[in-house]
């Protein structure tokens, strides 16, 4: 099975005035479609670095990312955003909701970017993913009238409401209590283990890492391992 | 995807302080538009119903041989100095025929001093027609009375100068008085020179007439601006126009429309005057008593009553003597101390005595020096230099409706343009003739007093004669002018169109259907003059107007860069304001961004929020600004001077809002949000979607 994500000997420095601060060093990596996979490492390994590389929202210094079969290096910016809206789906550590916009409206909006589908589908689509998180009652609500965990839960439906093969997420329950991180990171699965969506998504926290079925450990901007968490599905074959 | 937009866009309006000092400054930059455009655009529409209402009509000709340029109201007082137009009836059929003419009126414009016959001199001739009258037609009863009448009137005012010469001299001031004038006087004063009148009237005549008379200051010079024009053609042209006092010069007739301003504030008796200033500021709330200008009046009118006193012959001063001693409660007093006493008035009896004056004393006076009916000596420069007098009728007075007040449109009063062309030394060839037919008949006869007259108007015109057909060279070919028109002949002549066309015009208004279409009947105008060779000059009211025409381009000038200054500013504010509302907002516009939307997407989004903005606060000023015009609409604005008569086309101006108004208004203000919002906008759309992942805030 082809992966949709392969990198190849990644390197990303980030220039700091007149030093370069390395955050990736030469990483691979193969992500098979339907894997739940976590990133793990201390503070500062480059967790969030390598998410945004998988996530075409940034560039590698050198190395190649090639996301669901596409060469990320060799795309315009407007082709990057639109494999962005079409194939990946987003989670953000703080929920990142348009504040203006109700959560109906919020989950709506990469279907009103991709206009493939009319207004009445577009709805029907909407209610079914707010209903998956369980958030169908707050539809007409604004984001500021929901807990954390709510909000989280509607980041979620708006990164899968556009059938993106790969949801990446970076910490998304930092900024939750443990049992409603666990919540989240448990929809996550639910919703991973339906569809067969690839989830990939960091965290610093055990227990969370514990759900994935691979667990990537980042060191110093290099992969040290990978290893199936205990409990955990099987896992892929490593690099 | 448009609905997101506008959601997005409503939903931001009030979320930010930002965008509500945005919202402040389009709502009150528009609020500022629509009521200074509206303000002005209603000010200079009546400032310019004003000026093509009463003279100028929307375009003006004159001759391309002119000197000057055509000014209706010359800066400096000075007409401008105009050629006759070559053949005015072919530049009248000519322009006439272009469609959106609708009347072409011919003109004149030129000034002179006249003097308003004063007291002594009308009662002298008063006096001498009573006595031709007994030498022809025999005496009766009646003539005897109003003889003796008149004798006691004069020696009335014989009187009051000699006991104002006799002030003169205790005062002994710098100039010594002539002897023999005053050996006059004295000899006028006697019982002896009353008793000899009636043995030769003429002889006692001839003396007070040239020796008495010119010691009494004459009467005032008044400056008399007037229009030459087609009189029936004026009036249905200038519909502004109405008569007030008497009646319309008949049709073909030779006559004058005084302008009631002018009737009113040079001819009527100064006092009487006085006490109706008072009487209007009284009315409006001004008090006597506070009031230094009311003041100066009311010392004037105490101090100066000569006027009354030289009015008044024996009969009615002691009429008068008896109304004003009942009304003042006095069982003494002579005239004078009783009109002093009479006129110190104060606020508390001011409106009884403005009552009485005009119920008990006005009955006795001539209000004013000269009246409906008649005969107006009207002495001008011809172009050739030389003065020339010609008597003319007055049929009535007029004034424009509305304009009443404002001395712009009061100064100009109308003669037919025969008298006109005579004044001004052109003149028809019949007419020409019948005046030198006129010449021989009459014995010539030198006014004594025109030499006075030509130092007086020493300073006018100073045009050196020029060969010209159908110029006079009056000094030469007509010496004693008023004396030979005074012959009635000439002023009961009936002319036709014809006439009035076929002779000497100097300028023309042209009076538009459509004054919308100036520019373009101009061009036409200048088209038609070049292809066909009629030699003049057509310009627009605003030009011919001088100062003022450009005091309303300054007015718009000046809006237009006020409008361009608080753009520029408005645009500098909302620029600076939009930046720091994006950069408050690159999380959410780099989440947006990482989700898939594309940089025209962002662009749109932000330029989108500030037209939502300018459209939301811009509307909200726009109505709040129609509501103030419409309020002030209601109320009119109030001119508190008399200039601004003109300049408000009434007592009040009352400002209306026109949907070009508003469209200006809200079409300048998306202009600026935008505009002003396009670097922000620019700059939203190149934050990296990286910025969504960056949650440090
Ligand atoms: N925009 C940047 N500019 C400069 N250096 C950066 C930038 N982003 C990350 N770095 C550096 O790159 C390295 C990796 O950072 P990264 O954010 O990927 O770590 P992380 O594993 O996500 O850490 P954390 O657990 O704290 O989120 C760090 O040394 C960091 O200082
Ligand atoms: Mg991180």
């Amino acid at each position: 099975m082809a992966p949709i994500v392969s990198i190849v000997d990644v390197y990303k420095e980030y220039s700091l005035g007149k030093t370069l601060v390395p955050a990736l060093r030469g990483v691979s990596l193969d992500v098979v479609a339907g894997e739940f996979i976590s990133i793990a490492g201390p503070s500062g390994s480059g967790k969030t670095t390598l998410l945004n590389l998988i996530g075409c929202v940034d560039v590698a210094t050198r190395g190649t990312v090639v996301v669901a079969g596409r060469n990320t290096a060799e795309l315009s910016e407007r082709e990057l955003t639109s494999l962005r809206l079409n194939t990946i789906g987003f989670i953000f550590q703080s929920f990142n909701l348009v504040p203006v916009l109700s959560v109906f409206q919020n989950v709506e909006f990469p279907l009103l970017l991709q206009r493939k589908l009319s207004a009445p589908e577009r709805r029907k689509r909407v209610m079914l993913l707010l209903e998956q998180v369980g958030i169908a009652t707050h539809a007409d609500h604004r984001p500021s009238e929901l807990s954390g965990g709510q909000r989280q839960r509607v980041a979620v439906a708006r990164a899968l409401v556009g059938s993106p093969q790969l949801v990446l997420a970076d910490e998304p329950t930092a900024n939750l209590d443990s049992v409603t991180g666990e919540h989240i990171i448990d929809l996550m699965k639910e919703l991973n283990e339906r569809d067969g969506t690839t989830f990939i998504f960091s965290t610093h926290d055990a227990r969370v890492m514990s759900h994935a079925n691979a667990v990537i450990r980042l060191e110093d901007g290099q992969i040290v391992g990978r290893e199936k968490p205990l409990g955990g599905a099987q896992a892929a074959g490593m690099h | 995807m448009l609905r997101l937009l506008l959601q997005v866009s409503l939903r931001n309006l009030f979320r930010s302080r930002i965008n509500l000092l945005i919202g402040a400054i389009i709502f009150f930059y528009t609020l500022l538009l629509v009521v200074g455009g509206a303000m002005l655009d209603s000010l200079l529409g009546s400032m310019s119903r004003s000026i093509v209402g009463t003279v100028s009509g929307h375009i003006q000709l004159y001759s391309v041989t002119s000197r000057d340029p055509m000014s209706i109201w010359p800066t400096m007082g000075n007409e401008p100095d105009l050629s006759p137009m070559q053949d005015y009836q072919r530049v009248e059929g000519a322009i006439s025929k272009l469609p959106n003419v609708k009347a072409v009126v011919p003109m004149g414009i030129n000034g002179s001093l006249i003097t308003s016959g004063n007291t002594v001199d009308l009662t002298l001739a008063e006096l001498r027609g009573v006595v031709r009258e007994e030498k022809e037609n025999g005496k009766t009863a009646e003539l005897e009375a109003e003889r003796q009448s008149l004798k006691e009137h004069v020696r009335q005012i014989v009187r009051v100068l000699h006991t104002d010469l006799g002030r003169a001299t205790e005062m002994e001031t710098t100039e010594a008085r002539d002897p023999e004038a005053l050996a006059a006087v004295e000899r006028a004063s006697s019982d002896a020179f009353w008793q000899g009148f009636d043995e030769d009237p003429y002889g006692a005549l001839e003396f007070l007439e040239n020796k008495v008379a010119p010691q009494l200051p004459d009467g005032d010079l008044v400056p008399l601006r007037y229009v030459g024009t087609d009189l029936d053609g004026f009036a249905k042209s200038f519909d502004r126009m109405e008569i007030v006092d008497g009646q319309a010069v008949p049709p073909g007739r030779r006559g004058m429309l005084l302008s009631k301003f002018i009737y009113e504030q040079y001819l009527k008796l100064k006092t009487a005057r006085r006490m109706d200033l008072i009487k209007e500021a009284v009315d409006t709330g001004a008090l006597i008593s506070t009031d230094p200008e009311l003041q100066r009046y009311v010392h004037q009118n105490a101090q100066q009553t000569r006027e009354i006193l030289l009015q008044l012959d024996p009969l009615k001063s002691e009429q008068a003597v008896r109304a004003l001693r009942a009304s003042l409660g006095r069982s003494d007093g002579t005239l004078p101390e009783l009109l002093s006493a009479f006129f110190a008035v104060t606020d508390d009896n001011f409106q009884a005595r403005y009552a009485f004056f005009y119920k008990e004393l006005a009955p006795l006076l001539q209000l004013y020096r000269l009246r409906v009916g008649d005969v107006l000596t009207i002495t001008a420069f011809t172009r050739s230099g030389y003065t020339k007098s010609l008597n003319i009728p007055v049929w009535g007075t007029f004034r424009f409706k509305g304009l009443e007040k404002s001395p712009l449109a009061g100064n100009i009063s109308l003669m037919d343009i025969m008298s006109f062309r005579e004044l001004y030394g052109y003149l028809g060839a019949d007419t020409s003739a019948e005046i030198q037919a006129l010449k021989q008949e009459a014995g010539a006869q030198a006014v004594d007093r025109t030499h006075a007259e030509e130092e007086l108007f020493g300073s006018g015109r100073k045009v050196v004669a020029e060969a010209t057909p159908g110029l006079i060279d009056d000094k030469k070919a007509f010496p004693g002018t008023a004396a030979n028109l005074r012959r009635k002949d000439l002023q009961q002549r009936v002319f036709d169109h014809a006439e009035i066309s076929r002779g000497v015009v100097l300028n023309a208004a042209v009076i538009l259907k459509d004054p919308s279409k100036l520019k373009q009947t101009l061009r036409e105008v200048r088209e038609l003059s070049d292809r066909e060779h009629l030699g003049i000059y057509a310009v627009s009211w605003q030009d011919a107007s001088g100062i003022l025409g450009q005091l309303v381009m300054l007015a718009r000038l000046v809006l237009y860069v006020a409008a361009f200054i608080i753009f520029v500013v408005a645009m500098v504010i909302i620029n600076n304001a939009m930046m720091m509302a994006t950069l408050r907002r690159t999380a959410e516009v780099g989440t947006m961004r990482a989700i898939g939307a594309q940089r025209p997407f962002v662009l749109t989004m932000v330029l989108s929020e500030t037209l939502t903005l300018g459209v939301v606060f811009g509307a909200a000023g726009a109505l709040l600004g129609a509501g103030i015009v419409g309020w002030v609409g209601a109320k009119g604005i109030r001119a508190t001077a008399d200039i601004m008569y003109f300049f408000f086309s009434g007592p009040r101006l009352y400002p209306h809002l026109s949907i070009s108004n508003v469209i200006a208004a809200m079409g300048i203000v998306l202009v600026v949000s935008v505009v002003s919002t396009l670097y922000p906008a620019f700059l939203a759309a190149r934050v990296p979607p990286v910025r969504a992942m960056q949650t440090d805030e």
